[in-house]
């Protein structure tokens, strides 16, 4: 008689399909709590290009309030435009850099960087006064600077005109703005870090866990694609603190930075002090021979 | 430090307009714009005590003790021999005496290569006159750093005074301990790369 | 318990289809004890893996052992080695149909069905990777931005799951009518295991181009690499199919014409030597001159300012491989069924190695500004892998059982579900 044991082996299957079924829920049962963090609005938010007025209005009325939720700070988001004839270039001048890395601590307080891995976008290299090869430069120098023999090279996104971290994406999270920036749309990147794979000056950072920033401590002046609060599994970048340059003021990292070794401006204003600096100074950019044209020149005085 | 608004001849660039160019951009360092320059307190007289509650530094301005041009008395030809609040004064500006830069009578002025005096907060006319490049890249705002606006026309902008970085008695910096370095998860800090 | 009533010549295909696959998915989960314990030991693994992601997705992929230096890793590693076992499936279907060989055409379905277990493991990983892997739809063209084609992984995008498609419908087609007693009809099938030759290449080689094409990485930036990426995925999907003919022939009880893994084998021969060959034209370019760019090979071969962590692993990889090609070359070896499948498994675990962490790390270390930040998985990464490797397991184990039983006609539409076959 075969329907006996066929019945039986049936009657498994089906106790074993619902077992590992039961299992399998309580595996991922851990992905209930993503609905503390994440909202069908945030879910379903579109591309930034594709956004109106009245929707980038919502949405950082949205992001202002999960802030508030989240952080407990009450923080203003601005989405402000490129202005027409301005492209973005700045200098650092090698011989004043003293290493003393107020800039990227600047950048770490403007940003609303997360605290724990204390992160920024800036990393400052100490490198042998004879070489410019980074095989000779050191990003954890821990002693008083400037050291002798040495000269400080810090380093940040160069804002390339040929960008390959903007070809690499697969879904146009990421892109080059009309004046020179180029941005994330937070809302829209998906992770997968090829971006980050892609840059050749290391200047993308990840988020690899949700941001923490102290209430007391959040820059409550916040642009919608620079520094308001990541969440976490994006890509981020330095904006040239475009909620700050494209209402004319100055980077924070210039501002801090004690030895004026920095200069910024429109490269397009033919009287600007970047415009200066490019055609008065030996000026040169980093892994030229890549053909990625950055923004970011260096030089040194003699 | 008490701020003392200049207009900033000094920053002139002519405004240039071309009439067939259709990408003329107003100049965000025209010179009809107005630039503050903090002026350090040093330059004001001789500090003496710390700031006041309203913030105001207690300083001693040079005349209240050089009131009356002491012709009798030149200036010392270095500052080992200097006494009374000026004792320990260290001079190490190459090689530069006090006569360099100090006007031989008036202790509240300084003296340009021509023989000039000029007041002590216009000092930075005489800085320039030896360190021309570093003067040139000032007035483009390339030395020197700057807070506020990279375009005046949104908003103003402070620059300092040579005096505010650079101690004119004694010019070289040392050196101070930066800020912590990176906290990467798997790269120590401090650990130098050894070189092969 | 009443048979389910057996289809007829009359039942319309999308009835007959769905009961198919029931009888299908019925007649696959039939097996010895040694079958079930392991099934549920698979399952076990998938599910502790499941867990580790769900844990992953919350808390960030701070659970792994990623860095800003080194921001792909055991995910990408084994995405990469999965592309190139799927591309090594079509190994069979070459000899198969563009050479008419009549011996090979009854186990090119094995191979079809490791594509498709590997491709699944293949998204499985990129979704692991994912930072935000419910923003999944932004990828679909039309309802998300597509950055086809300035983006590489795009391409990837759309040549894995083509390669997917094109695999599921010639194995449920030819099944299917293998089931229904129906002979299969060229034209439906036919194109299409033709474009999964040219297809299969394609995958891989656009895997390689998402690493070659980047010009900040020197390591991966050599026109070489997608030729390397090939050479030794068609060394991983035949030595795959050898180990696991002779398996099924022994638990299946279904005979395998011999020529079929004899030829896989001789395919092997000439792929692993070239595999080797190219890695030594890759030392030798990287070595010769030296330089910046000779770093990372430095670092993955001898261990650079201090740091060794992959050195035993490449050696390791070099020395399985330079073994299994000696015994490949050596017929008083290879004769040896014991020693060639040893060898095949040893070559299997080189490459896996040499390809995954091998490429991937190294591409990183030291990183674009030459910072040397050492990565090794954390745990969490390692169950997630066991954990997708497990479901790739269990995918391809009841996948060539419902090949091998249409084969063997144990699995017939004229039969009906629920009726004892005899055997297993």
């Amino acid at each position: 008689m075969n329907e006996p044991t066929v019945g039986r082996r049936r009657a498994l299957k089906v106790v074993g399909a619902s077992l590992g079924a039961a299992a399998f829920a309580r595996a991922v049962a851990p992905l209930t709590e993503l609905t503390a963090t994440t909202n069908a609005a945030e879910f379903l938010a579109k591309h930034y290009k594709e956004l109106d007025a009245d929707e980038i209005a919502a949405m950082i009325d949205r992001l202002e309030q999960e802030t508030r939720t989240r952080y407990g700070a009450e923080v203003t988001i601005r989405d402000l435009k490129p202005a027409e004839d301005v492209q973005f270039a700045y200098a650092l001048n090698l011989s004043v850099c003293i290493g003393c890395r107020r800039c990227a601590e600047a950048c770490h307080v403007e940003n609303n960087h997360d605290r724990k891995t204390h992160q920024s976008y800036i990393r400052v290299f100490e490198m042998e006064a004879s070489s410019l090869d980074f095989e000779n430069g050191n990003a954890t120098y821990d002693h008083a600077v400037p050291a002798p023999g040495k000269f400080y090279m810090p380093v940040q996104c160069q804002q390339c005109e040929n960008p390959p971290c903007t070809h690499v994406c697969p879904v146009e999270a990421t892109w080059q703005e009309p004046d020179g920036i180029v941005v994330v749309d937070y809302n829209w990147c998906i992770g997968c870090r090829y971006c980050e794979a892609a840059c050749p000056y290391h200047a993308r950072r990840f988020n690899w866990s949700a941001p923490e920033v102290p209430a007391g401590e959040i820059n409550p002046d916040q642009g919608l694609l620079s520094n308001r609060i990541r969440p976490q599994g994006v890509v981020e970048k330095c904006t040239f603190c475009l909620h700050r340059t494209r209402e004319g003021r100055l980077p924070a990292c210039l501002e801090a930075c004690p030895t004026g070794a920095r200069i910024f401006g429109n490269v397009l204003d033919e009287s600007s002090e970047i415009r200066w600096v490019l055609e008065n100074k030996r000026v040169f950019v980093l892994k030229e021979e890549l053909g990625t044209r950055p923004r970011f020149f260096y030089f040194f005085d003699r | 430090m008490t701020v003392i608004l200049i207009h900033v001849v000094a920053l002139a660039a002519c405004e240039r307009e071309r009439a067939n160019d259709d990408r003329v951009v107003r100049s965000s360092v025209d010179p009809a714009q107005v630039t503050e320059i903090e002026i350090p307190e040093s330059l004001r007289g001789l500090p003496v005590g710390p700031e006041n509650p309203r913030g105001v530094a207690a300083v001693v301005p040079c005349a209240t003790c050089h009131e009356v041009p002491d012709a009798s008395v030149p200036l010392p030809t270095s500052a080992r021999g200097l006494a009374g609040p000026h004792r320990g004064l260290r001079l190490e500006h190459g090689d530069l005496a006090c006569g360099a830069c100090h006007h031989p009578t008036d202790r509240d002025a300084l003296r340009l290569a021509d023989g000039r005096s000029i007041d002590l907060v216009e000092a930075m006319h005489l800085c320039a006159q030896c360190h021309g490049p570093q003067a040139r890249a000032y007035r483009h705002g390339a030395h020197g750093g700057m807070r506020g606006h990279w375009d005046v026309r949104e908003g103003p902008r402070t620059r300092n005074h040579c005096v505010s970085c650079h101690d004119p008695h004694e010019p070289a910096f040392g050196s101070f301990a930066p800020m912590p370095p990176p906290r990467d998860r798997f790269l120590p800090a401090g650990e130098a790369v050894p070189h092969e | 318990m009443e048979p389910l009533r057996p289809s007829t010549e009359t039942d319309p295909n999308a009835t007959s289809f769905v009961r198919f696959l029931v009888d299908a998915f019925d007649e696959a989960t039939n097996g010895s004890r040694l079958f079930y314990a392991l099934m549920i030991a698979l399952t076990a693994i998938a599910l502790v893996g499941a867990h580790a992601w769900a844990n992953q997705v919350v808390l960030g992929m701070s659970v792994t052992g990623m860095t800003d230096h080194v921001s792909w890793g055991l995910y990408i590693a084994n995405f990469t080695f999965g592309v190139g076992l799927a591309a090594g499936g079509v190994m069979m279907v070459i000899p198969a149909y563009l050479y008419h060989d009549e011996d090979m055409h009854e186990v090119v379905l094995v191979g079809e069905v490791l594509a498709i277990a590997a491709i699944v493991m293949c998204v499985m990983f990129v979704v692991a990777d994912m930072g935000r892997p419910d923003r999944f739809w932004h990828l679909i063209p039309g309802i998300g931005r597509f950055n086809w084609p300035i983006s590489m992984l795009t391409w990837d995008v759309v040549v894995l799951n083509g390669y997917l498609l094109i695999n599921l419908h010639v194995v449920g087609y030819l099944v299917y009518q293998r089931w229904r007693g129906r002979p299969a009809r060229p034209g439906v099938y036919l194109p299409f295991v033709f474009l999964s030759i040219a297809w299969a290449i394609s995958i891989h080689t656009v895997t390689a181009f998402l690493y070659s094409g980047l010009g900040g990485r020197p390591f991966w930036n050599t026109a070489l690499l997608a030729p390397r990426f090939l050479a030794s995925a068609f060394v991983t999907g035949p030595a795959f199919l050898v180990l696991t003919l002779a398996l099924v022939e022994k638990t299946l009880g279904f005979t395998v014409p011999k020529r079929a893994p004899e030829l896989l084998v001789s395919i092997i021969r000439i792929t692993s030597l070239v595999n080797l060959f190219m890695l030594g034209a890759e030392i030798f370019s990287e070595f010769y001159a030296g330089g910046s760019h000779v770093a990372s090979a430095r670092y993955l071969l001898f261990g650079l300012h201090g740091h060794h962590e992959l050195v035993p692993w490449f050696w390791t990889a070099l020395t399985l491989n330079v073994l299994a090609v000696v015994v490949l070359l050596t017929p008083a070896l290879s004769a040896r069924r014991p020693v060639l499948f040893t060898a095949l498994a040893m070559t299997f675990v080189g490459v896996y190695l040499e390809k995954g962490m091998g490429l991937i790390v190294p591409g990183f270390i030291p990183s674009t500004l030459h910072e040397i930040v050492p990565y090794s998985p954390s745990l969490a990464e390692w169950q997630v892998t066991a954990g997708i490797w497990a479901v790739g397991m269990m995918i391809f184990t009841i996948g060539v059982r419902i090949v091998v039983h249409a084969q063997t006609g144990a699995m017939h539409a004229d039969v009906g579900l629920g009726a004892d076959r005899g055997g297993d």
